[in-house]
């Protein structure tokens, strides 16, 4: 008997192969040299001169950059730069082959991070990759509106922060509050709480008159580089340093003008004004500054904010420094949410330990098909059988991460739960289509068609048992909040049967009927 | 051929045995219900709390002792690799005191934790109980539509169909905006009427399409007390292991009732063959999940669970499907 490949079988190979394509891309992912950009910080000469996430470095003046390393070597001379210095740069990515030429100070090293190009393009859950989740609430119910201003705001202000690997979600609840939910990938900062879940209203009062609060109304621009935002100086203090930092901020005319109406008011004392300059964030003072009397009564459109920050060592109290520096920046740019916050789910899921558990997958993987392989060689005594089965069991995982990189999802430990459920499934179904092909009181048709019928009917079943789960029926107002979590489970499992009983049942059929005949 | 004889002779009282066990499960659940106020014990996913993941070597007692010192209600869980030596441990409190068992782990470490050495989650006691909710909803609606698809496609006679469409979909309405919300005496009526009125027209048009749910209910409700009993606490990832279950245990269950309502052989050769073909699709199942066991068990994540919940229930599956359901098409067809 000579192996016919039938049409059912040429899809199935063809689906195999575009999900090769999907997931290795063209050219293949692996053999592409350079780095991608993971993220870029807004408002930097960097950001400015074009450079964005997710674009691919080539070069560093003139240099190849291969991996991480190389890129780091790079920048390298841009470390041993002085206060106030700058070299000319000239980055040649992919997507800007021109290249990108200014002249930039080591603050650069800070604002773009990057990583090594990934061999394929599946995306890998918080859960397996490491990362932050946070479900946040509002001290009151949100409208839909409320929540994309909060959703928007906050992403601006991660962004602001350098973060810009981040989705938001939108989450309800059963009593039906609206949540926004946010996922960080790769490692996240420490204070992640408070980034997210800070009102983040900056005022500067004179007195009880407010001068100016944070946001664009009352702030055009703030400084973040070069003399508009530096560390001032670092002193040693008991128990260890304390460093000051300073940067600059532009007022518009009307904070401006009160800025004068007020000061205008007030009576000289020595060389400052009677009362003081003083800062507060969600209502707490934070820093006081005097106000020289040559201010008195002037329209001042540049403030200088200053305060400092210390630590165990002089290397701790410039970081510590440099971070309180950028928190007050993001809220003076961002402004304040109108609303009280509260996280009501936060998961910080360290990158060392997923990395383990995908190990760990695939071996289980590898186990439970050598596993199949013998059971089935057990009971059909014929090594073809066998074969042709883990073959195609085997061509169901490759679909269904084909499909997953294609849509973009994120594959989590639910998701993998859901191929081993399809996968499970799968085989069951092919075993039904190798013992109807035995039945020899029918025609082969016959047979066929009967396991077909039980095929499509278990199908149908675990079908509508996991649409609760996938959020499709949110207007009944069935599995919102859930489905946040565990949507990946129902989005592979339905991914793995649907293609399954399109393309490979079908096409393992015909193989059937070959074994058979 | 003595034991196609018995079987021809003892099958019906053969039901005795699932109808026996189903009612001690279900007691069981009842009882356990009475003692702890839910039918299973949950875990931290589903209660609300913090677990702290750290990377250390140090023995699980000796962080036991010492936290012990501050904290009366935590839990420490050690994490070991293949090659059986320990990489983690894993510490739940309670979530008002998070802060205090960061402080406390600092402390033992010895250095500072961060998003890079160790992981932290947090969840509130109130989301937790709105994704349980949610997912005990999704449960039951995926085993009631589930079985109208049985039904459905087993049944004859268009009308009874179509009121199995309307009622679930009616049903759904019911579960995602009313079901736990309002008054749990009312919502608790319609939901039984609900079902009274389905089971009733199911048994009334298709006796096979009833033993494939009975059973796949069977499955649940007996894995469900096995749970209990063993005191596995359910996590998330364990509910998602019953609504596998659910997928599973009705493949068996269909295969047996095709083979059995489009036969063209005797009864019981039939069956036999039907069982030939199910038990290799169960007992394939469970060598591999058995196999994959093997290999996540040392890590203790939410796999382990799942796949533990697989084996008891499909090892229930076998005798639900192959006594059950086997024992109830067989009368079937024997009086029609």
């Amino acid at each position: 008997m000579k192996a016919k490949i039938t049409f059912k079988i040429w899809i199935l190979i063809a689906a195999v192969l575009l999900s090769l394509i999907s997931i290795f891309s063209i050219p293949p992912m692996a053999f592409q040299e350079g780095v991608i950009v993971s993220s870029v910080e807004q408002n930097t000469t960097i950001f400015e001169s074009g450079l964005r996430d997710g674009m691919t470095i080539k070069s560093i003046n003139g240099e190849q950059i291969k991996t991480i390393e190389d890129y780091s070597a790079a920048l390298m001379q841009l470390k041993n730069l002085g206060e106030n210095e700058t070299q000319r740069i000239e980055i040649i990515t992919k997507e800007l082959p021109s290249g990108i030429v200014n002249l930039f100070d080591s603050t650069l090293i800070d604002h773009v991070s990057v990583e090594n190009i990934p061999s394929t393009r599946i995306k890998t859950g918080l859960d397996l990759r490491g990362g932050a989740r946070a479900f946040i609430k509002a001290d009151k119910p949100l409208s839909d509106g409320e929540l994309n201003d909060l959703i928007s705001i906050s992403e601006q202000r991660l962004n602001v922060y350098g973060l810009s690997d981040v989705k938001f979600f939108k989450v309800k609840t059963s009593d039906g509050d609206n949540l926004m939910g946010v996922e960080i990938a790769g490692s996240s900062p420490d204070d992640l709480e408070e980034l997210i879940a800070k009102q983040g209203k900056f005022e500067a009062k004179i007195g009880n008159d407010t001068v100016f609060e944070g946001g664009k109304k009352d702030v055009t621009h703030v400084g973040r580089s070069g003399q508009d935002a530096l560390i001032t100086e670092c002193f040693a203090v008991e128990g260890g340093e304390a460093c000051n930092f300073r940067f600059t901020i532009y007022l518009s005319e009307a904070a401006a003008q009160r800025h004068a109406d007020i000061t205008d008011t007030l009576s000289i004392n020595g060389s400052y004004l009677s009362k003081k300059l003083d800062f507060f964030i969600d209502e707490q003072s934070t820093t006081s500054l005097n106000i020289g009397t040559s201010l008195k009564g002037q329209v001042a459109t540049q403030i200088s904010i200053s305060g400092s920050e210390s630590g165990a060592t002089r290397n701790e109290a410039i970081e510590a420094a440099e971070l309180e520096m950028k928190k007050l920046q993001t809220i003076l740019i961002t402004g304040s949410l109108p609303f009280k916050l509260e996280i009501v789910k936060i998961d910080k899921i360290s990158p060392n330990l997923g990395e383990q558990f995908t190990r760990q997958i695939l071996m289980a993987g590898l186990f439970a098909i050598i596993a199949v392989s013998i059971v089935v060689f057990v009971r059909y005594r014929r090594i073809k059988v066998s074969l042709a089965l883990v073959t195609v069991s085997l061509s169901e995982v490759l679909i269904i991460l084909g499909a997953a990189s294609l849509i973009g999802w994120n594959l989590d430990l639910p998701s993998i739960a859901g191929i081993i459920a399809a996968i499970g499934t799968g085989i069951d179904s092919q075993l039904i289509i190798l013992d109807e092909a035995r039945d020899k009181f029918e025609s082969m048709v016959q047979r066929v068609k009967k396991a077909l019928f039980i095929i499509v009917t278990a199908f149908t079943t675990t079908f509508v048992a996991m649409i609760p789960l996938t959020g499709f029926l949110g207007f009944m107002g069935i599995g919102a909040a859930s489905a946040g979590l565990l949507k990946g489970f129902a989005v592979t499992t339905l991914i793995g049967i649907t293609t399954g009983v399109l393309i490979s049942r079908p096409a393992f059929a015909d193989i059937a009927k070959q074994l058979e005949e | 051929m003595k034991f196609e004889s018995w079987y021809n002779k003892n099958y019906k009282k053969l039901l005795i045995i699932p109808a026996a066990v189903l009612a001690l499960s279900v007691l069981y659940l009842a009882f356990f219900y009475i003692q702890t106020g839910d039918i299973i014990s949950k875990d931290v996913s589903l209660t609300g709390g913090t677990t702290i993941t750290i990377q250390s070597d140090a023995s699980q007692q000796s962080l036991s002792e010492f936290i012990s010192k501050n904290l009366t209600d935590f839990e420490v869980q050690a994490i070991s690799d293949n090659t059986g030596s320990q990489i983690q441990l894993v510490i739940t409190v309670g979530e008002q005191n998070t802060e205090t068992l960061q402080l406390i782990l600092e402390d033992f470490l010895g250095y500072e934790l961060t998003s890079e050495n160790s992981s932290k989650e947090t969840t509130s006691a109130s989301l937790s109980a709105d994704f349980y909710k949610q997912l005990i909803i999704a449960v039951i609606l995926a085993f009631f539509w589930m079985a109208a698809v049985v039904f459905i496609i087993f049944s004859k006679g268009k009308k009874a169909k179509f009121w199995t469409v309307i009622l679930n979909i009616l049903l759904g309405f019911f579960m995602g905006n009313f079901f736990l919300t309002i008054n749990p005496i009312i919502s608790g009526i319609i939901f039984i009427a609900f079902a009274f009125i389905l089971i009733k027209m199911y048994i009334k048009n298709s006796v096979p399409a009833f033993a494939v749910m009975l059973s796949a209910f069977a499955d649940i409700v007996m894995t469900l007390a096995i749970v209990d009993l063993i005191g596995m606490k359910l996590s998330t990832a364990g509910i998602v292991a019953f609504l596998m279950l659910i997928g599973y245990s009705v493949d068996t269950d269909i295969l047996l009732t095709t083979r059995m309502l489009k036969k063209h052989e005797a009864t019981n050769t039939a069956l036999f063959r039907a069982f030939k073909t199910g038990t290799t699709m169960t007992i394939t199942s469970l060598i591999a999940i058995t196999a994959a066991l093997i290999v996540v068990y040392p890590f203790a994540s939410v796999l382990n669970q799942i796949f533990t919940i697989l084996l008891i229930g499909l090892v229930l599956d076998l005798f639900n499907t192959w006594i059950t359901n086997a024992s109830i098409i067989k009368w079937y067809t024997e009086t029609k």
